[in-house]
């Protein structure tokens, strides 16, 4: 039997396929962008390609993130904050607190035994997410992934006080023409981020292990900054981006043996291999 | 099958054109008084056979007029409100009644009266306390507020007539009240959606015309032979001001939201004016005392040198937990309008009381734009799966 998770975030999508014993047989990331909103079958159809299958050896599909509703071809809508907290917990069984930090927003999760039991989000605004750390790179000229390497080169960190993405750019502009050195700029931002996104946690309340997840823990810079704001230790998958996907891939082989257990059968018959509309209903 | 002109179907007409009977009873010669708030003592327009009008903003529409009176990071209700006057969508009005409830609503006032050119203007100070001498206080704005009402119409607002129209304005909260007994059941027999918008209709009409709409929609739900839908939770949604279809469909996709606990829900209808022997002295009471808006600083104890943190919570939340208990609900959504100060001091305190009695509950921002659902929908649709596995 074969269950996948299909995780379509505000910059990148994401699908996992794994079989019963939860080994992954295929794992897609791209960006999402205008274009592919409309295309989550074509990174599907990429992800079965190189496992092999086809659609309907898929036992159950769980569509996660942003772009959740109207993926045709699932079975099921989870919100990624439970598929986060699921995907957390099979790759750190201790997890009790997660931080993911993705394009658009930020958010902590309290998890117990892989559920989700509480959680807060960042308010509207791109502060604290990797939309800040975007926008300001394309203001120094570097490239996004550089940006952990230069800030670890740090002598010592400029204090950004603007937590606004807009007004931080006013900022960068005037810290330059100062003269500050780019390092210690980049160091600054980075705490500044990880200061945000530590209040909200504190918000929630933090208990170990604490796991942290998102594009944006793949910058080393900010797991440096975030374990100095938070003071305590802090773990990081191998693929941080892949945890929302691989949780609803999870979550959809669980209500699967649930139902078979309980002699249900789900319907696979409204399943389309199709393009996906995004909040078309929304657009009045 | 359903009269067009009846009931909910009447309801929904209204809520899409909410200003046409206003219109329509200007054509006729009456005069026409905006509010902008819950607070204004509608018994005292009503006495005088002035037609109360809630002027309200459209979350629908995008605020472009305001922006050059008020600050963007600005109260986003007041932002919309003023705007829509701005762009003249209230230019039936013959008067404008506004309230210290707030400071947003506050300065707003001095922008709409300098702004517009309605006849009648008037603001009313109303404290921020309820302690007595903050009721002897709103007692003499209220009368300075009659005698203004009285030079504009020309007429007396005798005692008679104050009392006969507190006797209607409470018939209309005993009327929601019953309105709201009817989301008891499980499926509720009317959604928050509707609800919503019986209410909107009522602001937008004279009392003895909402009584009988009210009356209608009632003897039409209690006769309702298809249930809604049960849904997993019965939410109780705690805000400022939730007054809006759109938004509240996104909590109804998922749950039954059996109480609004906002302006734009039952907050209010929850009492009723008593009759005194001044019948201002009634008035000050209940408006100032039995309306549970943040605004007002409640404290259980006057004058304790260090407050007892639980008989606090319960002398400002207590309410609360006899609608929880009666209404069974299962989650509490605290829904914060941005930029809302009065609504999100409060929060830390009552999700502390919510904890408390063991419900569990969630903030959610929201900018009264229908702009960015989809994030409103991502927390709520969250918040459901962590009570409902």
């Amino acid at each position: 039997m074969y269950f996948a998770g299909v995780d379509i975030g505000s910059t990148m999508t994401k699908v996992v396929l794994i079989d019963e014993s939860d080994n992954l047989l295929s794992t897609i990331k791209g960006p999402t962008g205008p274009e592919q909103r409309q295309l989550a079958n074509e990174v599907m159809g990429q992800s079965l390609e190189q496992a092999g299958l086809r659609i309907d050896d898929i036992s159950c599909i769980v569509a996660t993130g942003y772009g959740r509703l109207n993926v045709p071809f699932a079975d099921r809508q989870i919100t990624e904050l439970s598929c986060h907290s699921r995907g957390v917990y099979s790759l750190f069984p201790n997890v009790k607190t997660a931080i993911d930090i993705g394009g658009q927003d930020a958010k902590c999760m309290k998890i117990n035994n892989g559920k989700l039991t509480n959680f807060v989000m960042n308010d509207k605004c791109a502060a604290g997410t990797g939309r800040f750390l975007e926008v300001t790179a394309a203001t120094l000229g570097v490239r996004l992934e550089d940006m952990g390497d230069i800030a670890l080169k740090a002598t010592k960190k400029i204090q950004i006080s603007n937590l606004c993405t807009i007004f931080a750019q006013q900022e960068l502009v005037a810290l330059l023409s100062r003269g500050e050195k780019l390092e210690n700029i980049v160091a600054g931002l980075h705490d500044a981020l990880a200061s945000r996104v530590a209040a909200l946690a504190k918000r929630l309340g933090i208990e170990p292990d604490l796991v942290l997840t998102g594009g944006v823990a793949k910058n080393n810079g900010i797991v440096m900054a975030m374990k100095e704001s938070l003071g305590c230790e802090l773990l990081v998958p191998e693929e941080p981006l892949l945890t929302g996907a691989l949780g609803a891939a999870i979550l959809a082989k669980e209500m699967y043996v649930k139902a078979l257990a309980e002699g249900e059968v789900l319907p696979k018959e409204s399943r389309r291999l199709e393009k996906a509309t995004f909040f078309s209903e929304e657009q009045r | 099958m359903s009269d067009k002109n009846k009931g909910l179907s009447k309801v929904r007409e209204i809520y899409l054109n909410r200003s046409q009977r206003a219109k329509e009873l200007k054509a006729e010669g009456k005069t026409i008084m905006g509010y902008p708030c819950v607070y204004v003592p509608l018994e005292m327009l009503t006495a005088l056979d002035l037609v109360p009008y809630q002027t309200c903003g459209d979350m629908r529409e995008p605020v472009t007029e305001a922006d050059r009176a008020l600050p963007s990071s600005f109260c986003p209700v007041m932002r919309n409100c003023l705007d829509c006057a701005l762009k003249n969508k209230n230019d039936f009005l013959d008067g404008m009644v506004t309230i210290h409830s707030c400071d947003p609503q506050e300065k707003t006032a001095r922008v709409w009266e300098s702004y517009t050119s309605y006849p009648y203007f008037h603001f009313i100070d109303m404290p921020i306390t309820v302690r007595p001498e903050a009721l002897e206080y709103f007692k003499s704005q209220l009368n300075d507020f009659r005698k203004t009402l009285e030079t504009f119409t020309g007429r007396k607002l005798s005692e008679d007539k104050l009392e006969s129209a507190v006797k209607f304005h409470n018939r209309q909260r005993a009327l929601v009240r019953e309105l709201y007994e009817l989301t008891k059941p499980s499926p509720p027999g009317i959604s928050g959606t509707e609800i919503i918008q019986v209410l909107k209709a009522l602001t937008s009409l004279p009392v003895v015309e909402g009584n009988d709409l009210l009356t209608e929609v009632i003897s039409e739900v209690k006769n309702r032979t298809s249930g809604l839908e049960k849904k997993p939770a019965r939410l109780l949604i705690w805000s400022s001001i939730l007054d809006n279809t759109d938004i509240l469909q996104v909590f109804e996709a998922k749950a039954n939201v059996v109480m609004n606990e906002s302006c734009g829900g039952i907050r209010a209808y929850r009492s009723e004016v008593n009759f005194t022997a001044d019948p201002l002295e009634g008035l000050a009471d209940y408006y100032l005392n039995e309306i549970t808006c943040a605004r007002t600083f409640r404290q259980a104890t006057l004058g304790e040198i260090r407050k007892d943190y639980a008989r606090d919570l319960q002398s400002r939340f207590g309410y609360l937990k006899g609608i929880i208990r009666e209404w069974k609900i299962n989650g509490a959504i605290m829904l914060l309008v941005r930029y809302c100060d009065p609504f999100a001091f409060e929060m830390p305190s009552l999700k502390d009381y919510l904890d408390g009695i063991g419900v569990p509950s969630t903030y959610i921002e929201y900018d009264y734009t229908i702009g960015a659902m989809a994030p409103l929908r991502t927390r709520v649709e969250a918040f459901l799966e962590t009570i409902n596995q």
